[in-house]
């Protein structure tokens, strides 16, 4: 999801380097009380999501998608640390491989490392909460769903800016980005379970959030919330509004012909139905997603977690140390 | 839908002796910022294109030549970049005028990219590192990028050791399947990376870090 | 592990110190019950005393999961501030100074580390900022690092390779900077662990003569025992967590029985 530049317009790279620098600043803001033990623990995390990131898997058609790691960094190392490693990852992939744009900066660091790891991470507190029994295979999932979430919501969000940049429409932009990073986040998840469940299974006291590497009070969530829920509302609900319009034009080209179609109608009566079905059957299709990625969520952690009670499972690597004493 | 292509050594070439090379890395990436703000604000029209978008084409093409970065690499890396562009530029062809948004759009891309790639190549990172140190960026950050730029080397490397050794012991033919162990190995490097970030703070400490 | 083997501590009188100076009078390094348990119990060390005089340089022995490398990490106060400790306890005194919190940045001013893994110790993106670290933690103005950093990297042999990137250099000269880093901060004893591990057979023997020329105090961790046979003219062994025996390095290491109760073996250049 690394957007160059070229693809977005000025005042969508302003606003949304408005977001990431708030959201920056509240960031380091939470780690400025950071144990100095815990600052190479930063750096080596920051190269282990760019290895991380260079994961790739099989998405359906041939297609290839790749880790973004923020959900999975948030749940390692806590939400502000991994707003500052998902920054510095981007910045160094920007100057030191030319992979997302210099100004874009702004809008990647928003989609990945905000929405992606914040909101996926709020999605993952919430869930983790809810969830009854085994507080390590709940972790799983909700980490799970989470990293999906996550993706999804930055797809939405990314989405919106190539919109509002006009460099595409919002009919093709949000169904084929949303509806690819749908399949994309399912890998997400996976892999975010999968490695959350390794550290489980070998080291689960690295997954003991008190030993997190930031201390993020409810303010700083809220700081989080609001510039998630800013996001979401200036680049993706103008657009939002539009898909069911051009999925009526998509119909009407098609030949649903007879039925009227009418812009921005708030009645949603039965004399309308081409617009009420469509709205309604977007609507539907994003409650099953969701749903779905939340059953795959569980399932992953059922299969991960099964053995949890102390066997290897073949093919691990013991957990190497690294001097020896 | 980005591409990763960082086998082997990064920035291979950005310690050469050129006289782009010698420039101070604050001027190089000002120089850069400024080509990415003029190329993304410019619009594209026939007379822009007619002269201001060759004239930045030709400046980086002479920039890259007095760098004495051999153009076959930079073409390589260009070439390893446009895919992405363009897939994500076809969305925009679905729209009334697309073309015009198309190829514009593979236009600046094209030149903001091959800007960065020659920023990439000719100013070391630790230069880079010390503007940033210089514009007050937070120590924390600096720290973070300082540390995983050292880092990163040597956790790609222990990754794909640990992804061959496991390759070795395990019969799956399906290559479909293979991100699964990839994931099992990148827990495995978490555990090993908080072990080296505590040898690492270990050694920070030894030699008078507080 | 080893219950019913008999084990000979040979106690070795050091030489009387000159006591003019007043540090002079104590010991370099000086371990007084020291211990320490991981919560795993590989590595953790009990009862430990040894002395080691100012100018020795002193070999330390033994298998993999004695409790080397934990006892290394008492010489400088890295241990027992660490989170997986549960228990520790004992005393170390350098130059007659005993390490407490209070004083870590003191002592390691005079006590300098180097670690096994080389790339956990160059940590700095050029090899300049590494060897500069130390003396800029020790607060040395800028026209003194520059000076210690010219004349380390002089010394181990590497002079030019300020701008190298630590990616890009061979194990040996990754070893070598990082002990000009130790160096750098001019202690006046040095703790080395592992010093020749994963050496060429050049790499070590330049590394050997290097150490061999440094005058500070220095205790050698190390499988080498070649090593210890030509640079330590004592040495201390160490199994289970335990200082099972100390003496001359030659006596030691010739004493086959002691050697296979421990998981060594004499030597072949000086084997019958």
């Amino acid at each position: 999801m690394h957007v160059p530049d070229g693809f977005l317009d000025g005042k969508t790279l302003a606003a949304a380097g408005i977001f990431s620098g708030v959201g920056l600043g509240a960031a380091m803001w939470n780690v400025r009380r950071l144990s100095p033990r815990r600052v190479p623990l930063m750096g080596l995390s920051a190269a282990f999501i760019f290895a991380g990131q260079m994961l790739n898997f099989p998405v359906a058609g041939g297609t290839s998608g790749h880790l973004i790691g923020g959900v999975l960094a948030a749940v390692l190392l806590g939400p502000s640390a991994a707003v500052i490693i998902l920054t510095a990852v981007l910045v160094i992939q920007c100057l030191l491989f030319a992979d997302g744009g210099l100004l874009a900066l702004g809008a990647n660091v928003l989609n990945m490392g905000i929405v992606d790891s914040v909101g996926g991470y709020l999605v993952y507190r919430a869930v983790f909460r809810l969830l009854p029994g085994d507080r390590h295979s709940a972790r799983v999932a909700a980490a799970a769903f989470a990293a999906w979430c996550g993706a999804v919501l930055a797809s939405m969000v990314c989405s919106g800016e190539l919109v509002a940049s006009g460099t595409a429409k919002a009919h093709v932009a949000f169904p084929a980005m949303v509806g690819v990073h749908m399949a994309i986040g399912l890998g997400e998840a996976a892999i975010t379970a999968i490695v959350i469940a390794t550290i489980s299974k070998t080291r689960p006291e690295l997954l003991d959030e008190r030993a997190g590497a930031d201390r993020t009070g409810s303010g700083g969530f809220l700081v989080y919330g609001l510039i998630v829920a800013a996001a979401l509302g200036v680049f993706v609900s103008p657009f939002a509004c539009q898909w069911p319009d051009g999925l009526d034009h998509v119909a009407k080209v098609i030949g649903f012909g007879h039925r009227e179609v009418e812009r921005r109608s708030v009645i949603t009566n039965y004399q309308f139905p081409g617009i009420s079905n469509l709205r309604v059957a977007t609507a539907v299709a994003g409650l099953v997603g969701t749903l779905l990625a939340f059953a795959v969520a569980l399932g992953l952690s059922r299969v991960l977690m099964r053995s949890r009670a102390g066997t290897v499972t073949a093919g691990d690597e013991p957990a190497l140390s690294g001097a020896a004493p | 839908m980005s591409g990763h292509h960082h086998e082997g050594y990064f920035d291979p070439y950005s310690r050469v002796e050129s006289p782009v090379h010698n420039l101070p890395a604050g001027v190089k990436l000002f120089v850069a910022l400024g080509l990415v703000v003029a190329v993304v604000s410019v619009p594209v029209r026939l007379a822009s294109a007619a002269t201001f978008f060759p004239a930045v084409g030709l400046f980086l093409i002479g920039v890259a030549g007095m760098s004495f970065v051999p153009p076959s690499f930079l073409l390589k890396r260009l070439a390893q970049m446009e895919p992405v562009v363009i897939g994500a530029g076809l969305l925009a062809l679905f729209q009334p005028g697309g073309v015009r948004v198309f190829v514009a759009l593979l236009l600046r891309t094209t030149l903001c990219l091959s800007t960065m790639l020659l920023l990439a190549n000719t100013t070391p990172f630790p230069d880079v590192l010390a503007v940033l140190r210089r514009l007050r960026v937070p120590g924390i950050f600096i720290t973070t990028l300082a540390l995983m730029y050292r880092y990163l080397y040597v956790l790609v490397d222990e990754s794909q050791r640990m992804r061959r050794a496991r390759a070795s012991r395990t019969f799956t033919r399906s290559r479909r399947g293979a991100w699964v162990g990839a994931a099992s190995t990148l827990g495995h490097l978490f555990v090993r990376t908080g072990d080296r970030a505590e040898r690492v703070y270990h050694a920070m400490c030894s030699r008078g870090w507080k | 592990m080893f219950a019913g083997v008999e084990v000979s501590l040979v106690d070795v009188e050091p030489a009387p110190a000159p006591a003019s100076d007043a540090t002079a009078a104590f010991a370099a390094i000086e371990a007084r019950g020291l211990h320490f348990h991981y919560s795993t119990s590989d590595g953790s060390i009990h009862g430990i005393n040894f002395r080691i005089e100012q100018g020795e340089t002193v070999g330390l022995n033994g298998p993999n999961g004695a409790g080397k490398s934990t006892l290394l990490l008492h010489l400088n106060g890295i241990l027992p501030e660490s989170q997986n400790a549960r228990s520790s306890g004992g005393e170390v005194f350098i130059f007659g100074q005993r390490i407490t919190p209070k004083n870590l940045y003191e002592i390691r001013r005079q006590v300098g580390l180097l670690f096994q893994d080389p790339d956990d110790q160059l940590f700095c993106p050029t090899v300049w900022e590494d060897v500069a670290f130390g003396p800029q933690q020790f607060g040395v103005s800028q026209a003194e690092v520059q000076r210690r950093v010219k004349q380390c990297l002089a010394q181990v042999g590497l002079t030019g390779f300020e701008q190298r990137s630590p990616n890009r250099l061979s194990g040996g000269e990754k070893r070598r900077v990082a002990l000009a880093g130790v160096l750098a901060c001019e202690p006046q004893v040095l703790v080395l662990d592992e010093p020749t591990s994963n050496l060429d057979p050049r790499g070590r023997r330049e590394f050997k003569a290097l150490l061999a020329s440094l005058p500070a105090t220095k205790i050698v961790a190390t499988h080498d025992l070649e090593l210890v046979l030509e640079i330590c003219p004592r040495a201390l062994v160490i199994d289970g967590g335990q200082l099972v025996a100390q003496g001359p390095t030659a006596e030691l290491l010739a004493d086959e029985p002691l050697m296979l109760a421990h998981g060594l073996e004499t030597p072949a250049s000086i084997r019958r």
